[in-house]
């Protein structure tokens, strides 16, 4: 009883999502809202695996997302590719970035890890927001198609609509959460999780750790380019402020008090951060104060992030449930 | 063929000589003590045997084949596993976990192939060895437990419990018997002889515990300054005036 109900909790939340353009047809605000935040929380599964597995914080990860997406950008509008070769062919331009820079990086520890990660990120951003002939400099990429409509039974389904492109992003994070889970629940998941805690153990019992973690590098930038894919195709534009060092620290507060190290952790801070601005009808400034107090708070109080607190009060009711019944 | 042959290291650690021109042959399955007083370089010699660092000067072999200078995941996949001084497990997971992340491939293909194919026959093959391991250190209530849980003592006897899991050729333990109480100790004291008379092989032991050590070695090698004084039965060792002179200073 007590395995099959989270798996019971997560079947409701699909249906629900799934279900959701159909109870918010005419609130297009809400769908909105669901597309942003799982725009931001596919990143952030990437960030996670890096950051919560491996302890590997990241302050370039959305230059990866960038790098992502201008590839795919250039490949749809200038060399006139497809939407979803274009997609997987940024995809792995970003793992193989990830694994290039990530080598670099990873030869430093710590606090000069997070310092050679930055200036990656300021240095892909720069390039994004310089390189004209390319990237269309600061003005922004436009012109950035939608996918192309796709036959489901005979019938068309094109992806402008709100609603549709909403279940494509939503497809688009649930094979992501899938795989983060798919990768933690592994041998290789397990390694992971070993050299964030012991990384000389690790490396006695026959870990090669520095292929392991440009490798969760390679994942995590990887990931954060299909996403980065996704958000321009969602704005039809790429512009180099999306893919700023503000919007890596942003996907940094997003993992921690989401709940760095949990499955759910990148979908639940993704959500409380593009939803409660909106919420509280605060100015965005606002948003990053907000942050900034949740990050200390949970720092203190609840290190596993709102992902932990969730588990707790769901341990509590179960258990609470669990004495009713006998 | 030596099975472990060490000759000649050296390593300085800034001006200080950790090792200078330690060597010893070691022909044949069997449990080695390694003493010395502190500072005699004992713990940089493991360090040097299990990759964790290379030697200024001088060569290991194992089985014949130079490995000198390896990184320690290659010296571990090459049959060499080893505890630490400081004793390290992995805290978040439970003890099971532990020994079954020893028993588990580390290279990269096989890790993959796990994650494609979501097998779980490996672990499942392991658990009894790992469940059956545990006991034989009365450890078995604390399987499912985070093994942060444990007191020092158990720690220690779950790292060891872990080491041998991995099948490996030369085991080094450093300072096994350290931090755990007398009662423990007769548990790890069986559970190295019950290892070794499952399948003979090297175990190499770092103890300043003299009670422990020669009740369990038959071969003492005794260090001072980073070089082998003299190597000998117990017996003959602890009769060693040169021994009694390095101790007394």
């Amino acid at each position: 009883m007590a395995r099959i109900a989270p798996w019971l909790a997560l079947l409701v939340l699909l249906t629900a999502l799934y279900a959701m353009p159909h109870f918010a047809a005419g609130q297009p605000y809400v769908l909105h809202l669901l597309i942003l935040s799982m725009l931001y929380a596919i990143p952030a599964v990437g960030l996670n695996l890096m950051l919560g597995y491996v302890g590997l914080v990241s302050l370039g990860h959305m230059a990866f997302a960038g790098f992502g997406a201008y590839v795919a950008a250039v490949l749809m509008v200038d060399v006139k590719i497809g939407f979803w070769s274009a997609l997987a062919l940024a995809t792995l331009a970003s793992g193989a970035a990830g694994a290039a820079i990530g080598v670099v990086c990873l030869r430093f520890r710590s606090h000069f890890f997070m310092i050679v990660t930055l200036a990656f990120g300021l240095m892909l951003y720069s390039v994004m927001n310089n390189w004209d002939s390319v990237t269309r400099g600061a003005a922004g990429f436009a012109g950035i198609p939608r996918p192309a409509p796709i036959a489901i039974g005979g019938e068309s389904f094109p992806f402008g609509p709100l609603d549709h492109f909403y279940l494509l992003v939503l497809s688009a994070a649930v094979l992501v959460f899938a795989l983060q889970r798919l990768v933690v629940h592994s041998d290789f998941g397990r390694i992971l999780a070993a050299i964030r805690q012991d990384e000389r153990l690790a490396r006695a019992r026959g870990v090669n750790a520095l292929l392991y973690k440009t490798a969760v590098f390679a994942l995590g930038s990887a990931i954060a380019g299909f996403g980065g894919v996704l958000q321009v195709s969602f704005l039809r534009v790429a512009a180099p402020a999306s893919f700023s060092l503000a919007e890596s620290i942003n996907m940094v507060l997003i993992v921690i008090v989401g709940g760095a190290g949990t499955l759910s952790g990148p979908a639940l801070g993704a959500l409380l951060f593009v939803g409660l601005p909106e919420y509280l009808r605060a100015a965005q400034e606002w948003r990053l104060v907000v942050f900034g107090v949740l990050l200390v708070a949970i720092t203190l109080f609840a290190p596993r992030g709102l992902a932990g607190v969730a588990a707790g009060l769901w341990r509590r009711i179960s258990s609470r449930r669990a004495q009713a019944a006998s | 063929m030596s099975r472990l042959s060490v000759r000649g290291l050296t390593k300085h650690y800034g001006g200080i000589a950790a090792l200078s021109g330690a060597g010893f042959e070691i022909d044949a399955p069997g449990i080695y003590g390694l003493i010395g007083p502190n500072g005699a370089g004992k713990t940089t010699l493991f360090d040097i045997l299990s990759g964790s660092v290379p030697p200024d000067r001088g060569q290991v072999l194992l089985d014949g084949r130079d490995v000198t200078g390896f990184a320690a995941h290659r010296m571990a996949r090459l049959g060499m596993a080893r505890t630490f001084q400081e004793c390290r497990i992995l805290p978040e997971e439970t003890c099971l976990e532990n020994v079954l992340f020893a028993a588990q491939q580390k290279g990269m293909r096989a890790t993959l192939v796990q994650l494609a194919s979501r097998s779980q026959a490996a672990r499942r093959a392991k658990q009894d060895e790992a469940m059956r391991l545990l006991a034989l250190v009365r450890l078995e209530a604390y399987a499912h437990a985070p093994a942060e849980a444990l007191s020092f003592g158990q720690r220690r006897l779950l790292e060891i419990v872990s080491t041998f899991i991995g099948v490996p050729d030369v085991l080094l333990l450093d300072e096994p018997a350290s931090g755990v109480n007398p009662a423990l100790l007769v548990t790890l004291s069986e559970f190295i002889r019950t290892m070794y008379a499952e399948r003979p092989r090297v175990f190499m032991v770092v103890e300043h515990n003299m009670e422990f050590i020669m009740s369990l070695a038959g071969d003492i090698i005794v260090m001072h300054q980073g070089a082998v004084l003299e190597r000998g039965t117990p017996e003959a060792v602890q009769a060693s005036r040169l021994v009694i002179e390095a101790y007394l200073g």
